[in-house]
């Protein structure tokens, strides 16, 4: 069974649909990457996946559960937890309370463990924990949302451009984290703009375009594909 | 106030780096603090001019700072609304109205006690206070329920959100009309409440301590409510982002109504207290809104904190202009104020952007 299975997604906003006829699959422990040109829909999916759009048509099993058009307050309590592309930290709140907005479903006892595994994985943020997240740099911005994400402990993470806007470098060290994060054991569906690096880390990919499925197949094969090359890597 | 108006987009031609430079040093949190003060001390040399004495001026200055603290806990349900939701609750000031009678209704039905000397009250007036609060929330909160969260599920425009609750705001004006009548009510007539000399010869009545007292505490309360308990870092979370707080699984509604509770609770507390400072009228809310709005603007709108401190302002400016200036012209200072703000820096005080 897998953890997440979304079929037949059609989707958008207001009367505009921009996904038409969508699937997508996450098992357990794989790293998923979603590919695909701007505008292709990528964003959208996971908002579908998240309940912040309701699909206007298909289904969206986790665990073999529904949640297609359930709110997102509801789905995080199934062990699935997303990153947002933009505005996915609290700028007013300092970086240990965005911690424990991440865990805000939790009995309270349990905070202080969960933060210390963050502060673990993210040894830069305990000493800024006390700072307001809106003074941050945009590396430990990121930091600070995907820890938000991790609090729950979460199954399955959806990271939607864990890389925009940050140097080479940091780049790298998120990549590294995020394959760092799955190796404890939690799958992660991410889609990035950075189409090789994160082909070459997934388990599987899946491309789209114009709202579309167009290729599925494992990271490796996706990379070793020459029209996919082409048309979605750049040559 | 015109919220339509965006004065950005006039055609003016100008030097721009010129114009952007000065606009630079004007918009800083400093040169606000400067305006304000000249219209601070403007008003003191004009007070001494007319031969008003120094000891007057420092009474004066202590009843600024109680009718800060009323307004201000008016204007903290105000910004902290606006911060959550993003419109202007035009319904605020009949909530304040609706706590001060409805604290007058419990007194009436409360035993009377023997006045606590020097304070004009006794026992049942704490207690029809505390009762009082959370039934002004209550009422917040079914409003919400009634006419706003409908509007929030059509996502309606922000004009529509404020037209309701000017609405709400006649609504309700008009319940306490029929409710009591529109003549004044007292909560004590006639019960005598003279002032305390303090040191410094500042002469100021035992209530208006009570009242600042009381609003010192309240304040307090909210602080530690929003820095410490889970339900305010949520409120504070949900105003910052509510998309995100609702990914963070955060129940959004839930926040709202707690807000509204909130709200509405010390705008009772504050009703109350300017009840007890004068007298009740159906319309005591609605003056009292334009210094609310001024001093949540002053204070960078959804902040509570900036709140408070242009309450203070407001409280402290609008009455040592009464040492010379007939008292009714009293609201055109916390409107000249707001002016200065929004001509200044339109974030306020403690506003996002800028220096």
């Amino acid at each position: 069974m897998p953890l997440l299975k979304a079929e037949g997604i059609t989707a958008g906003y207001g009367d505009t649909d921009i996904l038409h006829d969508v699937h997508l699959e996450v098992n357990d422990g794989e790293i998923v990457s979603l590919i695909g040109p701007n505008g292709a829909g990528k964003s959208t999916l996971m908002k579908a996946v998240f309940g912040l759009i309701h699909p206007r048509q298909g289904s969206i099993r986790f665990r073999d559960k529904e949640i297609a058009g359930r709110s997102p307050y509801d789905i995080v309590k199934e062990g699935m937890c997303y990153v947002p592309q933009v505005a996915n930290v609290f700028v007013q709140l300092t970086a240990e309370e965005n911690l424990e907005m991440g865990g805000y479903l939790l009995d309270e006892r349990l905070l202080p463990e969960r933060k210390e595994r963050v502060y673990e994985l993210f040894p830069k943020l305990r000493e800024r924990r006390h700072q307001r997240v809106g003074k941050m740099s945009g590396g430990e911005r990121q930091m600070v949302a995907i820890g938000s994400a991790l609090m729950l402990e979460p199954e399955l993470l959806l990271l939607d451009e864990p890389s925009a806007g940050l140097s080479p470098k940091l780049v790298d060290e998120i990549f590294d984290n995020i394959h760092h994060i799955n190796e404890t054991g939690l799958a992660v569906l991410m889609v990035e703009q950075n189409a090789r690096k994160s082909l070459a880390m997934a388990t599987r990919g899946y491309v789209l375009a114009s709202g579309q499925n167009r290729v599925d197949g494992t990271g490796q094969a996706l990379l070793d594909d020459p029209e996919v090359g082409r048309l979605y890597l750049g040559g | 106030m015109d919220i339509s108006q965006e004065p950005d987009r006039a055609p003016v031609k100008r030097d721009k780096r010129l114009g952007e430079r000065v606009r630079d040093v004007v918009q800083t949190r400093a040169f606000l603090l400067v305006s304000i003060a000249v219209v601070f001390v403007a008003l003191l040399v004009l007070a001494r001019f007319q031969g008003v004495s120094g000891e007057r001026l420092l009474s004066l200055a202590a009843w600024g700072i109680m009718l800060g603290g009323i307004i201000g806990l008016g204007s903290i349900g105000l910004t902290l609304v606006y911060g959550v939701l993003k419109f202007p609750n035009f319904s605020h000031g009949a909530l304040v109205t609706l706590g001060a009678y409805f604290t007058f209704a419990f007194l009436a039905w409360l035993p009377q006690s023997e006045p606590l000397r020097p304070l004009s009250f006794g026992w049942e007036f704490p207690v029809a206070l505390v009762l009082s609060m959370p039934l002004v929330g209550l009422v917040a909160v079914a409003v919400d329920r009634a006419v706003y969260r409908r509007l929030r599920r059509q996502n309606a425009h922000l004009v529509l959100f404020a037209m309701a609750s000017l609405a709400m705001a006649f609504f309700l004006r008009s319940i306490i009309y029929i409710a009591w009548g529109p003549d004044f009510h007292f909560y004590f007539p006639g019960r005598a409440n003279p002032a305390l000399e303090l040191p410094l010869n500042i002469r100021v009545r035992a209530d208006q301590l009570f009242i600042l007292v009381l609003a010192l505490m309240l304040m307090l309360g909210v602080y530690v409510l929003l820095e410490r308990t889970r339900i305010g870092k949520a409120m504070r979370a949900t105003a910052d982002n509510p998309e995100l707080a609702q990914v963070r699984g955060i129940n959004t509604e839930r926040v709202i109504a707690w807000t509204w509770l909130l709200g509405g609770a010390l705008a009772a507390a504050g009703g109350t207290m300017y009840g007890l400072s004068s007298q009740l009228r159906p319309e005591m809310g609605f003056w009292l809104l334009l210094p609310m709005f001024a001093a949540a603007i002053m204070g960078g709108i959804g902040n509570p904190y900036g709140a408070l401190a242009g309450a203070l302002i407001i409280g402290i400016t609008h009455q040592v202009s009464t040492a010379f200036l007939d008292p009714t012209y009293g609201p055109a200072v916390a409107f000249v104020l707001m002016v200065i703000v929004l001509l200044v820096r339109p974030q306020g005080l403690f506003g996002r952007g800028g220096g």
